[in-house]
């Protein structure tokens, strides 16, 4: 606990360091609690102590890594969180180079052919196949790639486009908007199928989507190819939190925060409380939303409007290439409540790992039902489109984000009216409270974006205190 | 003058307005790299891995012309050469700056900021 007499010490000492242009030391005696030991958490944590701060991370999962989650218990340890790293994720590769974490070009996933209502198409038929429900000058996008059609109208050039007040006429439902700009109702629909900057589009700003689209647009310059930590993404924020001086507190949820213009106590579910001169919440919105914690009113009614995305994930292991036999290539696009499933190979053995992927509002079934009966709907399903599967393909692992009480789904969505404004809004500082989180970055997404918002914050903090 | 400091420090305490009335430094330049560049660029450490391209000697140099690391185009072809105003503009509003370059990259700081940083980061060999 910081005694009066350890606060005064400290910042002396501060003083000292800073009227004698010292520099590590400058945070020296200032206390910082980072709530979440995910990448955005973890990676404020280790700015501030390289700034001489005193960090306590104190985490409610009895891991670190939060939406990264690599599932080790399984063969291939596929990915149940964060997977892809971008071509210029510069944040994450610099952190996995420095940490020593080897990373390397993903396993291919094979390539998706189609479920359209009941009907097979293969990859190469698709702009001919009689399901394929498109009109004549659409028919030969596949599915996955009509939202790219966005960017024939893109108004977002630039990186921070998205908050231009000229262009909030986009901030609009995507349904609507999509119509308006003469997409047909068969293409609408077949983006809302597998949508995964929505749960529906009617609740989804065009706005978001043009971002998506935008940014896919302007990243394919100079590009590096894209990621993954050899052993597993999970072993990069287990990395980060091994640099820390103070061992990450893991296992205890913190239930309450108290926060003036100078103090801040952290209550944890333990019983015990921190107190110090700042804290950063490192959480996604709906665990913020489980703390107890005065925020300004405005804030709390915004927080709480923000909808994250859906996300249920049925991890299965392939122990034979079923599809070989009859043409198929063993990945599909499906617009059935099943979603998607993507198929790889496990480097140097015969078997796949096979994830089917749902999200959006087809997930709200399957989060009433209990885990085994959920797991068991989904292998239903899969039998009943993939036959052929049943005999060598069994169930691993289910991924429920949306019920993961500190996480809450699985990135935040913007929805109609949100996408220019909210963002800036949730993030503001109130008091000595600050903010970090993939949600709350300005130019990345995902894990690029945590890392982003790390800095941010720990900037923030060091503005005020160092 | 650090008892001076010092002094000023301790009537601020005896006032109970100890951590509000206590005024942070301004971060300094190295802090501010640390902070918001380091990730993807070094500075001096050829070759490289990070992202961006090395910012070692930057006063002066014409950009987008490091050898063995692919800038896009519009860096390429922008004419522009490395100096206080240039570094300014670049880092104010990347985009705006030199529209199509790969940064993607929006700039936490404030001008302030953002100027000694520049002094700083034009001063380094
Ligand atoms: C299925 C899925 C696929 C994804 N795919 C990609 C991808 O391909 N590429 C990409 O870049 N990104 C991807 N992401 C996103 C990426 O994983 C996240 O953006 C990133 O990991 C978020 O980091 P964060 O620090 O913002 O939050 P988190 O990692 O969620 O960290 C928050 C931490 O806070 C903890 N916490 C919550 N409540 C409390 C509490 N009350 N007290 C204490 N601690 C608490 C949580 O347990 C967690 O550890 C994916 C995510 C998911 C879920
Ligand atoms: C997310 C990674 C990232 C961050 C953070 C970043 N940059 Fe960059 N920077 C890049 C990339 C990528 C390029 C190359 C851009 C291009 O080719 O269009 C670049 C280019 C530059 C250039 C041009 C160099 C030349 O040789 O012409 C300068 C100057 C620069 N950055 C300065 C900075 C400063 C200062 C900061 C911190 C305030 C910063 N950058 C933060 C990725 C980043």
């Amino acid at each position: 606990m910081l005694t009066r007499r350890r606060l005064l010490e400290g910042s002396v000492a501060g003083l000292l360091a800073s009227a004698s242009g010292g520099c590590n030391d400058r945070g020296s005696g200032r206390r910082v609690v980072v709530v979440g030991a995910g990448l955005s958490g973890l990676n404020a944590a280790l700015i501030l102590e390289r700034w001489g701060f005193e960090v306590d991370v104190v985490e409610a999962k009895t891991r670190v890594g939060g939406r990264l989650w690599t599932l080790d218990h399984l063969p291939g340890s596929p990915e149940g969180g964060g997977n892809v790293m971008g071509a210029q994720y510069g944040r994450v590769f610099h952190m996995a180079h420095h940490l020593d974490i080897a990373l390397r070009t993903p396993p291919r996933t094979l390539p998706s052919d189609y479920f359209i209502g009941d009907q097979r198409i293969t990859r190469a038929s698709w702009a001919s196949a009689a399901a394929n429900p498109l009109p004549e000058a659409w028919r030969s996008i596949p599915p996955q790639r009509l939202m790219g059609k966005l960017n024939d109208t893109n108004p977002l050039l630039t990186t921070r486009a998205w908050h231009d007040p000229d262009l909030m006429a986009s901030d609009q439902s995507a349904d609507v908007g999509l119509k308006a700009l003469g997409f047909p109702k068969a293409a609408i629909e077949l983006i809302d199928a597998n949508n995964s900057y929505g749960n529906n589009l009617q609740d989804t700003s065009l706005m978001a989507l043009y971002r998506i689209m935008g940014e896919f647009g302007r990243l394919s310059g100079p590009a590096l190819a894209v990621k993954e930590a050899a052993l597993g993404n999970m072993r990069l924020p287990e990395a980060m939190a091994e640099q820390l001086t103070r061992p990450v507190s893991l296992g205890n949820p913190v239930v309450s925060i108290q926060h003036s213009s100078s103090r801040v106590q952290v209550a944890l579910a333990s019983g015990e409380t921190l107190e110090a001169d700042a804290a950063i919440l490192a959480l996604p919105l709906p665990a913020v939303r489980t703390i107890e914690v005065n925020l300004p009113a405005s804030q709390t009614a915004l927080l709480n409007q923000i909808n994250y995305h859906k996300v249920v994930q049925l991890h299965c292991i392939v122990e034979a290439p079923f599809w070989e036999a009859s043409g198929w290539s063993g990945s599909w696009w499906t617009d059935s409540p099943l979603g998607r499933i993507f198929t790889r190979p496990i480097p140097n053995t015969p078997r796949y790992n096979m994830t089917v992927w749902i999200n959006g509002d087809d997930c709200d079934h399957l989060h009433a039902l209990d885990e085994a009966t959920c797991t068991e709907t989904i292998t239903q399903a899969l039998w009943q489109l993939v036959p052929e599967a049943r005999d060598v393909t069994s169930a691993g692992q289910l991924v429920r984000w949306s019920m993961d009480p500190y996480a809450g789904g699985a990135w935040a969505l913007w929805r109609p009216g949100q996408a220019g404004t909210a963002h800036g809004a949730i993030r503001a500082p109130t008091g000595r409270l600050f903010f970090a989180g993939e949600h709350t970055a300005e130019a990345y997404r995902g894990m690029e974006g945590a890392m982003e918002s790390g800095e941010r914050a720990s900037l923030e903090i060091m503005r005020v205190l160092a | 003058m650090r008892l001076r400091v010092l002094a000023v420090f301790l009537s601020a305490v005896q006032l109970g307005l100890l951590s509000t009335s206590l005024q942070a430094a301004p971060l300094t330049g190295e802090q501010l790299y640390d902070v918001a560049c380091r990730a993807c660029h070094s500075l001096g450490t050829a070759p490289d891995h990070r992202v961006g391209p090395p910012l070692d000697g930057l006063l002066n140099r014409q950009a987008g012309t490091v050898d063995g690391y692919q800038f896009s185009e519009a860096l390429r072809t922008s004419g522009w050469v490395w100096r206080l105003p240039t570094l300014l503009a670049w880092l104010t509003d990347p985009d705006a700056a030199i529209p199509n370059n790969a940064m993607n990259y929006v700039n936490p700081l404030t001008a302030e900021e953002t100027q000694r940083l520049s002094e700083w980061l034009l001063q380094q060999p």
